[in-house]
């Protein structure tokens, strides 16, 4: 049976989006952790750390819940942008972002605070400001550390399954990525297909942690 | 004028305690602190620099308040005017040199830059990263870097350490040259007895956080201009002594005749030794 790309294609997409994103927000949000220490700071690491121990289907069905058309934020967002999160693209990039944010806030806040101190106090004394010292010293020399955060929220958003079929559920061109393509193909028997989804998406993460671990070697031997 | 009176608890090589200062530094000095590892001395380049906000104090310098306690007034590093060396140089490994030196200056002053690379030496290494240079190339850079936004206070936190007697004698005749040509204010910790006697004009001795000799010394400065004009003469309740500062030197006596002396009058200074 000839295997339909849509769901590798839309697997890729909403890896692509939900990475960039987590850029955009997951590297100052890493850095005003790294950088501060208030009295809320381990209520705001624990936020981001909780999809890492909540299952999946936890946070899939309080999404559901808050995105649901029926409850008070998402009737406002169909009113007001007329946007609808359940069973949707849009739905799956906003359920990612949360569920892939320690993926990419962690790596970067680690590696960030394994610079030495002096760096950033050096910066300090010479009159520039937390951001513009994280802009131009701390991150440059952080280039692994921010690497290892974009790939790792890249793969983990290639393998969700739990949260996209809660939030997504099945509809094909619009949330059927490849891991539920290869859940679908098994409760059909089609073992064939499943087993042409489950080897791109094992080879594609097989070269991405290649490429992640070849370029740290290149970056910390240099 | 810098006064600097602080209250620090921390804990010494002989245990908790509270580092406890009142010093007044003249402007253009360079004094040393010295004193064993663990005794404070660190710490206090430290407070001036705000990167440590002691229990209670008050700094100022040139008449501007940078902290005070009782006023609730804080200022932090980037509003103080401080160059400050670090033990390990803390040289950024992603910018050149050249980069480096000129990472906190505006475009008013980029000729300072120039001036200082040629002045440290460095001109011929402007474009290579901190990564290829000697122990002494970086501590020069990283002097150079502290220096060329023109601080009011200059803190140098033990440059030598790590360097052998080569680079040392040329650390010190940089130090030396540029405190003469830019006179500004500074602060020397140091572990080295040669480094003190060749460059400092005032000897600070920490133990324990507390000051245990306050020492003006003879230096090449000091004996070449033996008349001084007094710009302040003042009472240090905390170690009881009489203070006279003029533009090059402060002197501290206990003797009470000096409540006679007035700003504006000339002293002769007669070495001996």
């Amino acid at each position: 049976m000839p295997i339909d790309w849509e769901p590798i294609w839309l697997t890729l997409r909403l890896a692509s989006v939900t990475t960039l994103l987590l850029l955009i927000i997951g590297v100052p949000l890493a850095g005003w952790l790294a950088l501060s220490n208030f009295r809320l700071k381990p209520l705001v690491e624990s936020l981001i750390s909780l999809p890492l121990v909540l299952p999946p289907s936890v946070v899939g069905f309080y999404l559901l819940l808050a995105f649901s058309p029926t409850s008070a934020f998402g009737g406002w967002l169909l009113r007001t942008l007329d946007l609808q999160l359940v069973f949707s693209f849009s739905g799956l990039v906003v359920a990612s972002l949360l569920y892939s944010l320690p993926f990419m806030v962690h790596p970067i806040q680690a590696g960030l605070e394994n610079l030495p101190v002096s760096w950033r106090e050096a910066s300090y004394t010479l009159g520039k400001s937390p951001t513009q010292t994280l802009w131009r010293v701390l991150l440059p020399n952080c280039k692994p550390a921010l690497l290892t955060g974009i790939i790792l929220t890249f793969a983990h958003t290639i393998g969700e399954f739990g949260l996209v079929l809660m939030i997504g559920g099945n509809l094909p061109g619009q949330t059927r990525v490849a891991s539920i393509a290869i859940y679908n193909e098994v409760e059909l028997l089609h073992f064939e297909t499943a087993h042409a989804y489950a080897a791109l998406l094992l080879g594609l993460s097989l070269a991405i942690l290649l490429l992640v671990y070849s370029f740290n070697k290149r970056v910390t031997t240099v | 004028m810098i006064d600097l009176t602080v209250t620090f608890p921390r804990l010494f090589t002989e245990g908790p305690g509270n580092l406890q200062l009142a010093v007044s530094l003249t402007s253009g000095s360079l004094t040393a602190v010295v004193g064993p590892s663990g005794s404070g001395k660190t710490t206090i380049l430290r407070v001036l620099a705000g990167l440590e906000t002691p229990s209670q104090g008050r700094i100022v310098v040139d008449d501007q308040v940078w902290l005070d306690h009782e006023q609730r007034i804080n200022l932090p590093p980037q509003q103080r005017s401080i160059g400050y060396v670090f033990q390990d140089t803390a040289l950024f490994p992603n910018l050149t040199v050249r980069e480096n030196i000129a990472y906190a200056t505006t475009r008013g002053q980029r000729t300072q830059v120039d001036e200082l690379l040629e002045s440290a030496g460095l001109a011929s290494f402007a474009s290579i990263r901190p990564a290829q240079l000697s122990g002494g190339q970086r501590q020069r850079v990283a002097l150079a870097r502290a220096l060329v936004r023109r601080p009011k206070l200059l803190l140098l936190d033990e440059p030598f350490s790590a360097l052998d007697d080569d680079a040392t004698d040329q650390l010190r005749q940089l130090l030396r040259s540029l405190h003469r040509t830019w006179g500004t204010t500074t602060i020397l910790v140091s572990h080295h007895k040669a480094d003190v006697q060749a460059l400092a004009d005032r000897v600070i001795q920490l133990s324990q956080g507390r000051i245990l000799t306050d020492q003006s010394q003879l230096n090449q400065a000091t004996l070449t201009t033996p008349s001084q004009v007094i710009r302040q003469i003042w009472f240090d309740q905390a170690q009881q002594q009489w203070v006279i500062d003029t533009d090059t030197i402060q002197l501290r006596s206990v003797n009470a005749d000096w409540s006679l002396l007035q700003a504006g009058m000339t002293v002769d200074l007669t070495w001996y030794g």
